[in-house]
């Protein structure tokens, strides 16, 4: 197999996998970067997403050849310190419950803010309508957004 | 390091708890000498007050909740507190951690606090005897024992030594609610942090050296047999190592074992496999729900009996009947199976998610052989349980290919595995009939409810559902005595005469525990039922629920059910809901209010309105508002009981106008997120949630907002748009018939 270059969190990273294995597998059994969720394997769910070039994708349904060359970010890199607005208003949110799906969503969350700064309600019931999260963490999930985009706007 | 054991025995009883006591302390390892008044806390010089937290998390919120009722009575400062998960056995022996039936808070609510308090009076006895002062002199607060009239102050760290070599008091001073500090702030979870960095760690969160990673192709058909397989296919995709017949679990399977999880599933893709149809094959499940009202005519179980119902219905002027069914229904977690397994020799270690370290170390123990404290489990955080991971069907299949293999393996079941393979909350049909007098007031209610075997408890014991003979028919009296089904036995509800019976029906369908059990489908029929008895005498949902309640404490077999609160929370409901201003319809959609109240196994006391609107030409129905007063004994954590209940709203919801599991030809229907439809956010409601104030014991509540949601929503759109809705879940096809 040939190896392939990918930069994960800022780093550089060489890998001897079949090109078409997903990036999730790839961040979870080659990098051990375990934040990023298997939930379905279809791109159905969400738990799965992380950043390419700073915009929200599925790994469960990603070729990792097709990372290459991109800026790769997940839930372990999207601050040194926990510090992201989204992770803030998580906690001040308190939206987990069993918190499995979570880093998928802060991650779209991540994303969304950074395309729209202010996002309405139905903005964030459309992009968070493909994310499932079974404990039903919608109602501070959408608080924790709106929080979010107020503690980025007040920096 | 030398440890002395005093003999204590704690006065936990009521959960069975040992509290082992130790002292004196000694220097440990790390030269720190310790406090370690019992198994659920220790404090060190460092001030570092640790706290072990002897129940499992899956999101209900225990790991916050316990520790806050140490905390309280300790007096130790929260913000410092280290919450660590305890394991099974070691010191922690003879505790279960098993986590089930939302029974944490109340089980836990004296014996933790006991425990704090005991400790708290070890730390405060050794600063009196310190400073030689009075102890009445002395208080604890935050982390800090004061002498007050000399104003000097030791903090619990440089007390541990002392607090050590105190005696331990028998009867420890509890605070009166009154004095609570902690318990009833609404208090964030303590592991929130680790969720949101994504270093939380679940089931498939660890690596062994040298595991490989394992998954299963099962039997398609219910009760299917493995006749034969090729393996040299799987064998010939690059990191594919083995490929193993799994016998140790509910369905038999062929693993494909590999270095990682992509080339496993490559593997298991390219399996030849010849399967004999199992004895569950021409099992359909819709006509099996058609079959469900005949059913009824079998033998009939005494549930409770109250009076001469079956003559006051025959002499009453007018009757009224419905039924009610409620079809299969998968668990569904967000975290799908898996499990870690390192068997060798003579020891074998597990890293599950589970809800259950009794049944994980028993099905361990089972396929390797060894015995139970041979094995060490390292519980998980769990990524959803709602009753799946009650069961360990998986870890046993797990446990069987590293025996076989003699390596670490890591099995991961996949969705389709998580909704083909599990085991279901079992279809069910509730029938009732009311009496009515002249005037319209009742006279009788009968209610002939169905219950199915939950035979994941018969497999877990090693039958075979599908081959072994029937089990030994039921005892007259055993649904009675059990006080089954739970919603028909404990109907909260006075009627002139009552009669509930229940009848057994089988399916070769393996069911389990689901999110509140029996509940949601008892819980169904009786509300919608009661509200097309109001609707028919012209009476408000409300005002005909209060009628049948009075204000008085109800013994219904060994449970006392406080009706006074249930009053209290249909009141209040009806105030929040705004119940007595009608919806407006509008040009496009009718709108309307529907109500449901239950009491959960009579800790928890609920009712709720809910709020929809159903499209004029029935295309499309809109749940837009969940109101929801609840009194579950003291509220121990304002957040977590507002959490659960958006949850459960949330899971209600996913069943009321989703949740539908179909069987064709004895074989799972759905597959996936996208055929097995749940609750997202764009058909979220707005959730209020009031809880009434309430010194009761405390009752945990992550199954009780389950139930009404279903009834609530479907008396609404009775008001909405005249449409009864008897049968879930409620698709716009059902509001067009």
């Amino acid at each position: 197999m040939i190896p392939l270059d990918l930069s994960v969190n800022r780093r550089r990273r060489r890998l001897a996998v079949d090109p078409e294995m997903p990036l999730l597998w790839v961040l979870r059994d080659h990098l051990g970067l375990f934040g990023t969720k298997f939930g379905c394997g279809i791109g159905a769910c969400g738990a799965c997403t992380v950043h390419l070039d700073g915009g929200a994708i599925r790994s469960c349904t990603l070729p990792v050849s097709a990372a290459v060359g991109h800026e790769i970010t997940t839930i372990e890199g999207l601050s040194a310190d926990g510090g992201h607005a989204c992770q803030r208003a998580w906690l001040e949110e308190d939206v987990a419950q069993c918190g499995f799906c979570q880093p998928g969503m802060i991650m779209e969350a991540a994303a969304l803010l950074r395309s729209t700064p202010e996002p309405s309600d139905e903005v964030i019931d459309q992009v968070f309508a493909s994310h499932i999260c079974r404990c039903g963490t919608y109602c501070r999930l959408r608080a924790a957004v709106h929080r979010a985009a107020s503690l980025s706007g007040s920096r | 390091m030398a440890i002395t054991r005093r003999g204590f025995v704690g006065t936990c009883a009521s959960v069975g708890l040992t509290l082992g006591f130790r002292a004196p302390v000694l220097a440990n390892a790390t030269g720190l000498a310790s406090f370690d008044p019992n198994v659920f806390l220790s404090i060190t010089p460092d001030d570092v007050v640790t706290v072990w937290v002897t129940k499992l998390e899956m999101g209900q919120g225990v790991r916050t909740l316990l520790p806050m009722l140490i905390a309280e009575e300790l007096e130790a400062e929260w913000s410092r507190l280290r919450v660590e998960q305890a394991w099974p056995g070691g010191k922690f022996k003879g505790l279960e951690l098993h986590t089930s039936g939302s029974s944490s808070a109340g089980e836990h609510y004296l014996p933790l606090r006991q425990a704090g308090a005991a400790a708290r009076e070890m730390l405060v006895g050794a600063a009196a005897e310190h400073w030689k002062v009075d102890i009445a002199s002395c208080r604890a607060e935050r982390g800090v024992v004061h002498h007050l009239p000399s104003n000097r102050r030791l903090r619990f760290g440089e007390l541990a030594a002392r607090a050590a070599r105190q005696p331990v008091p028998k009867t420890p001073r509890l605070k009166p609610p009154a004095e609570f500090t902690l318990i009833g702030r609404p208090t964030r979870r303590v592991d929130g942090r680790s969720i949101v960095t994504g270093a939380a760690r679940y089931g498939l969160d660890v690596t062994v050296p040298g595991m490989l990673f394992a998954t299963i192709e099962r039997a398609p058909t219910l009760g299917g047999r493995l006749v034969r397989f090729d393996p040299a296919a799987a064998l010939r995709v690059p990191g594919v190592r083995e490929v193993r017949a799994v016998t140790a679990g509910v369905h038999p399977g062929v693993a494909v074992l590999a270095d990682d999880t992509w080339s496993a599933q490559q593997g298991r893709a390219a399996l030849m496999i010849e399967w004999a149809p199992g004895p569950g094959t021409p099992f359909d499940s819709d006509r099996f729900l058609a079959s469900l009202p005949a059913a009824l005519a079998g033998r009939q179980f005494k549930v409770r009996h109250e009076g001469d119902a079956t003559t006051a219905l025959s002499s009453s002027v007018q009757r009224i009947g419905a039924t009610y069914t409620f079809p299969f229904q998968a668990h569904a977690p967000l975290e799908t199976q898996s499990c870690t397994a390192d068997v060798r020799g003579d020891r074998a270690e597990l890293w599950v998610s589970t809800q259950t370290d009794v049944r994980t170390l028993q099905q361990a123990a089972r396929v390797t052989g060894l015995a139970e404290d041979r094995i060490t489990l390292h519980p998980m955080l769990v990524g959803g349980g709602f009753g799946r991971r009650l069961f360990a069907d998986f870890v046993a299949e797990a446990v069987q290919l590293s025996r076989d293999s003699a390596k670490p393996v890591q099995l991961l079941w996949t969705r389709q595995d998580e909704i083909r393979h599990g085991y279901f909350q079992p279809a069910t049909i509730e029938r009732f009939e009311a009496g009515l007098s002249h005037d319209g007031t009742l006279t009788a209610l009968v209610h002939l409810s169905s219950a199915s075997d939950l035979t994941i408890y018969d497999i877990h014991e090693g039958r075979n559902i599908w081959t072994d003979s029937p089990k030994p028919a039921k005892a007259d009296n055993a649904y009675a005595e059990d006080e089954t089904p739970w919603g028909a036995f404990d109907t909260p509800y006075e009627f002139p005469t009552l009669r509930v019976d229940c009848v057994d029906v089988t399916s070769p369908v393996p069911c389990g525990p689901w999110r509140a059990v029996e509940y949601p489908s008892t819980v169904f029929g009786r509300e919608s039922f009661l509200d097309e008895v109001a609707h028919a005498t012209k009476r408000d949902p409300i005002d005909f629920r209060l009628a049948l309640l009075p204000a008085d404490v109800r013994a219904v077999g060994a449970r006392l059910i406080d009706r006074r609160r249930l009053r209290a929370v249909l009141e209040t409901v009806r105030e929040r809901s705004g119940w007595e201003t009608p919806l407006a319809h509008s040009a496009t959609r009718w709108w309307g209010r529907g109500v449901a109240a239950n009491v959960y196994h009579a800790g928890s006391y609920l009712a709720m309105v809910a709020e929809v609107s159903v499209a004029r030409d029935f295309s499309d129905l809109r749940v837009h508002r969940i109101v929801t007063a609840v009194d579950c004994g003291v509220a121990l954590n304002p957040l977590g009981i507002t959490g659960q209940t958006e949850s459960g709203i949330t899971w209600g919801l996913s069943a009321t106008l989703f949740g539908k599991m179909d069987f064709q030809g004895g074989a799972p229907v759905q597959s996936s997120y996208r055929d097995f439809r749940v609750m997202t956010i764009d058909r979220m409601p707005t959730v209020e949630t009031v809880i009434l104030p309430s010194d009761a014991a405390p009752k945990g509540f992550g199954e009780h907002p389950v139930p009404t949601v279903a009834p609530a929503v479907a008396n609404a759109v009775y008001a909405a748009c005249g449409r009864r809705i008897r049968d879930l879940p409620i698709t716009p096809e059902k509001l067009v018939e």
